[in-house]
């Protein structure tokens, strides 16, 4: 018996499978690309190998690509990320006070208190801080960003880089590349520019107490855990599945809503022979001007999106690709 | 003489029983859409708060409609809006618009007798009896009481019904049709026949929903479009929501405002956090938060628009409302973006939130 947990990010689609007690029995991790479906389809061409459809007995999915897994997947849940980080958090550690959820376009801040959610926040407009832009200065650094991280412990003297915004911190690192500072002096001052951003922006006016959980692709650098530790003077804990604790937290709410509906919809990994298409059109209907999208799987509409009203939603099934 | 106005919430409505009642020419906007925000993003000020660029899309799209008055609430006030009005007379002059502007002031800030100089502009257009024009003037304030009755019955019995998103349904039936009515009796009639609908949903009162109230900045809290129709979604999760700030409140307020005997129960609950007029809708915003929590509500969520002056005011006194009290709030700011994924994941969030709260002081633990 097995718990599948889906979460397609901005950059990763993680895949989960927990067993009954809820250890991980699998984790896939791959690059979305902006292709959420073809992602998911490769994700379970690589599970179908190892799993029977009838051994899922409940799944879930969370992240900015939830509603359109869940369509294809056929999920008993469909979560926001907030919820699913601190499902997946407390199902560790039932003293978790703060996690800091790092990802590719959001940041987060979950504030629990005996064991439930009781504030939050996430970036709105500006996505300063985030995996995206470390992985461009990676990129223009020439430096692996799995390497980032190791590159920063090694700062003596981090350098100060404003990090108030990403297009401004970028301009502000060229410039001290340009002086010729040392580079993990850079790196150094980048990390702790971001987690000053991070404090001053998200964090503010929330109260930080330990235990503090860093989950999110971001958490793997640890230039920027240091970078936390040393601002918020206690220890910072990145988890060992860091980077999956949303698809791990889809899964076990999965779970726990199958324990009450007794039968999960989950489709079967045989979609990962399907062919599917995306259409996507301006409905006239009225003057909301909604932007539909429509999925087909082997020419027959699975699921749509974008409709206000509802219409084109509820005469899904009669529906065939035009 | 063909007048246009720009849309908030159900306000069409009303202008719409007005001028059908008085026989004169008007246009509606087309509803709020992309296409409206793109037409006024592109011609305002960059920096300039989203409402205002949304309302200089209403003005050329009716332009595009043959109208050539605009009819405008102004208030002098001490917030931007009291600048909409010069400042989209002098855009729309350079873009090449002949628009006459109506402003309706408060008359404390114009005077009486400048106001209905002003009023006399348009009511001189209808060649009815004063009496019957009076007559009109009511049947819109019936049709906007109306409609607030019906958004608030909606809203509230969200939570209750047993067939998921009735209400919903409901509430956008009474707006179709009512939009379709050609003279004010007929849209009174037919808005008060679905008040009596609403009485026939079917509720379950044993349910215990979550209960939320919406709060902030006027236009942003009555127009679903520049909120992304956040009162919309929340019925589809089945959740009650109370708001406060509506068209017809506005009307009570400014009529009662120089008696000082308006929003009495507001400025009472925000005495204790802010006690003076800071502009715009900050002390009402407070108020209400502190109302909402004294009401048994289970949290609220402030929605602005992005660099409201005093939003940004209260969004700075909430949190301590919110940790004196022990009482969730969330805020979101609204802009130009369309994308929704990030604004429902926080919706989402704080529902869930709430949910949590709720069980755990039921179950004691």
């Amino acid at each position: 018996m097995y718990y599948l947990g889906v979460d397609v990010g901005s950059v990763s689609t993680d895949l989960i499978v927990l067993d009954e007690r809820l250890n991980v029995k699998d984790k896939i991790y791959l690059r979305t690309r902006g292709r959420p479906i073809q992602v998911i389809q490769e994700g379970f061409k690589l599970l179908r190998e190892k799993y029977m459809d009838e051994e899922i007995h409940a799944c879930g999915t969370t992240g900015s690509g939830r509603s359109i897994a869940a369509t294809l997947i056929g999920a008993d849940v469909v979560k926001n990320e907030i919820t699913a980080h601190s499902t997946a958090a407390l199902e560790m550690d039932r003293d978790v006070q703060t996690i800091i959820e790092i990802g590719g376009q959001d940041s987060k801040i979950i504030v629990l208190r005996d064991g439930i959610v009781v504030d939050f926040a996430m970036n709105t407009v500006c996505a300063a801080g985030t995996g995206s832009f470390l992985d461009r200065q990676a990129e223009r650094l020439d430096i692996p960003i799995e390497e980032f991280g190791d590159y920063a412990l090694k700062a003596t003297t981090p350098v100060r880089i404003a990090g108030r915004c990403a297009v401004f911190a970028e301009s502000d690192m060229i410039h001290k590349q340009q002086l010729g500072y040392y580079e993990a002096d850079i790196i150094g001052g980048l990390c702790e520019a971001l987690v000053r951003n991070y404090l001053n922006n998200i964090g503010k006016g929330k109260e930080i107490l330990p235990k503090v959980f860093f989950q999110g692709g971001v958490a793997a650098n640890k230039g920027i855990k240091k970078a936390f530790e040393d601002a918020l003077g206690f220890e910072v804990i990145v988890p060992d599945y860091y980077d999956m604790m949303g698809a791990i937290g889809a899964a076990i709410i999965a779970r726990n809503a199958v324990r009450k509906t007794g039968r999960t919809n989950f489709k079967g990994f045989g979609l990962a022979d399907s062919t599917f298409v995306s259409k996507s059109f301006e409905c006239a209907g009225c003057p909301n001007c909604c932007e539909v999208v429509r999925i087909y799987e082997n020419e027959k509409a699975i699921g749509c999106f974008g409709d206000r009203c509802g219409k084109w939603n509820t005469s899904l099934p009669a529906q065939t690709i035009a | 003489m063909k007048i246009t106005f720009p849309h908030m919430g159900n306000v069409y409505l009303a202008v719409k029983a007005l001028f059908d009642g008085l026989g004169i020419e008007y246009v509606i906007p087309p509803k709020n859409s992309k296409k409206t925000l793109e037409i006024g993003s592109l011609h305002s000020p960059e920096e300039i708060c989203l409402p205002y660029k949304i309302m200089i899309g209403n003005y050329v799209q009716a332009a595009e409609m043959g109208a050539d008055t605009v009819l405008l609430t102004g208030s002098c006030g001490p917030c931007r809006f009291g600048e909409y009005c010069e400042m989209q007379m002098n855009l729309l002059n350079k873009l090449g618009h002949d628009f006459k502007f109506i402003v309706i002031d408060a008359p404390g800030d114009i005077g009486v007798s400048e106001l209905f100089n002003r009023i006399a502009e348009i009511s001189t257009k209808s060649r009815m009896s004063k009496h019957k024009k009076l007559q009109c003037v009511k049947y819109a304030l019936d049709v906007i009481n109306l409609t607030d009755k019906l958004d608030a019955k909606a809203h509230w019995l969200a939570g209750y019904e047993r067939k998921r998103e009735e209400c919903k349904k409901l509430l956008h039936a009474s707006k179709r049709d009512a939009a379709r009515c050609s003279n004010p009796k007929e849209m009174i009639k037919l808005l008060k026949d679905y008040e009596k609908k609403f009485d026939n949903v079917e509720l379950d009162l044993d349910k215990d929903p979550v209960k939320i109230a919406i709060i902030g900045e006027i236009y942003t809290v009555i127009e679903p479009f520049s909120n992304l129709y956040i009162e919309d979604k929340l019925m589809s999760y089945g959740v009650s929501t109370r708001r406060e700030l509506t068209p017809s409140w506005w009307v009570k307020n400014m009529v009662m405002s120089p008696t000082r005997l308006n929003s009495l129960d507001l400025k009472r609950h925000s005495k204790e956090y802010l006690r003076l007029e800071i502009g715009g809708h900050a002390r009402e915003c407070i108020g209400e938060a502190v109302k909402a929590y004294e009401d048994g509500l289970d949290g609220a969520i402030q929605i602005f628009p992005m660099g409201c002056m005093p939003e940004i005011v209260s969004k700075a006194i909430l949190p301590r409302i919110s940790k004196d009290k022990n009482f969730p709030i969330m805020t979101l700011v609204v802009d130009e973006m369309t994308g929704e994924a990030g604004y429902v994941t926080r919706i989402e969030a704080f529902l869930d939130l709430l949910e949590r709260r709720k069980e755990h002081v039921l179950s004691g633990s």
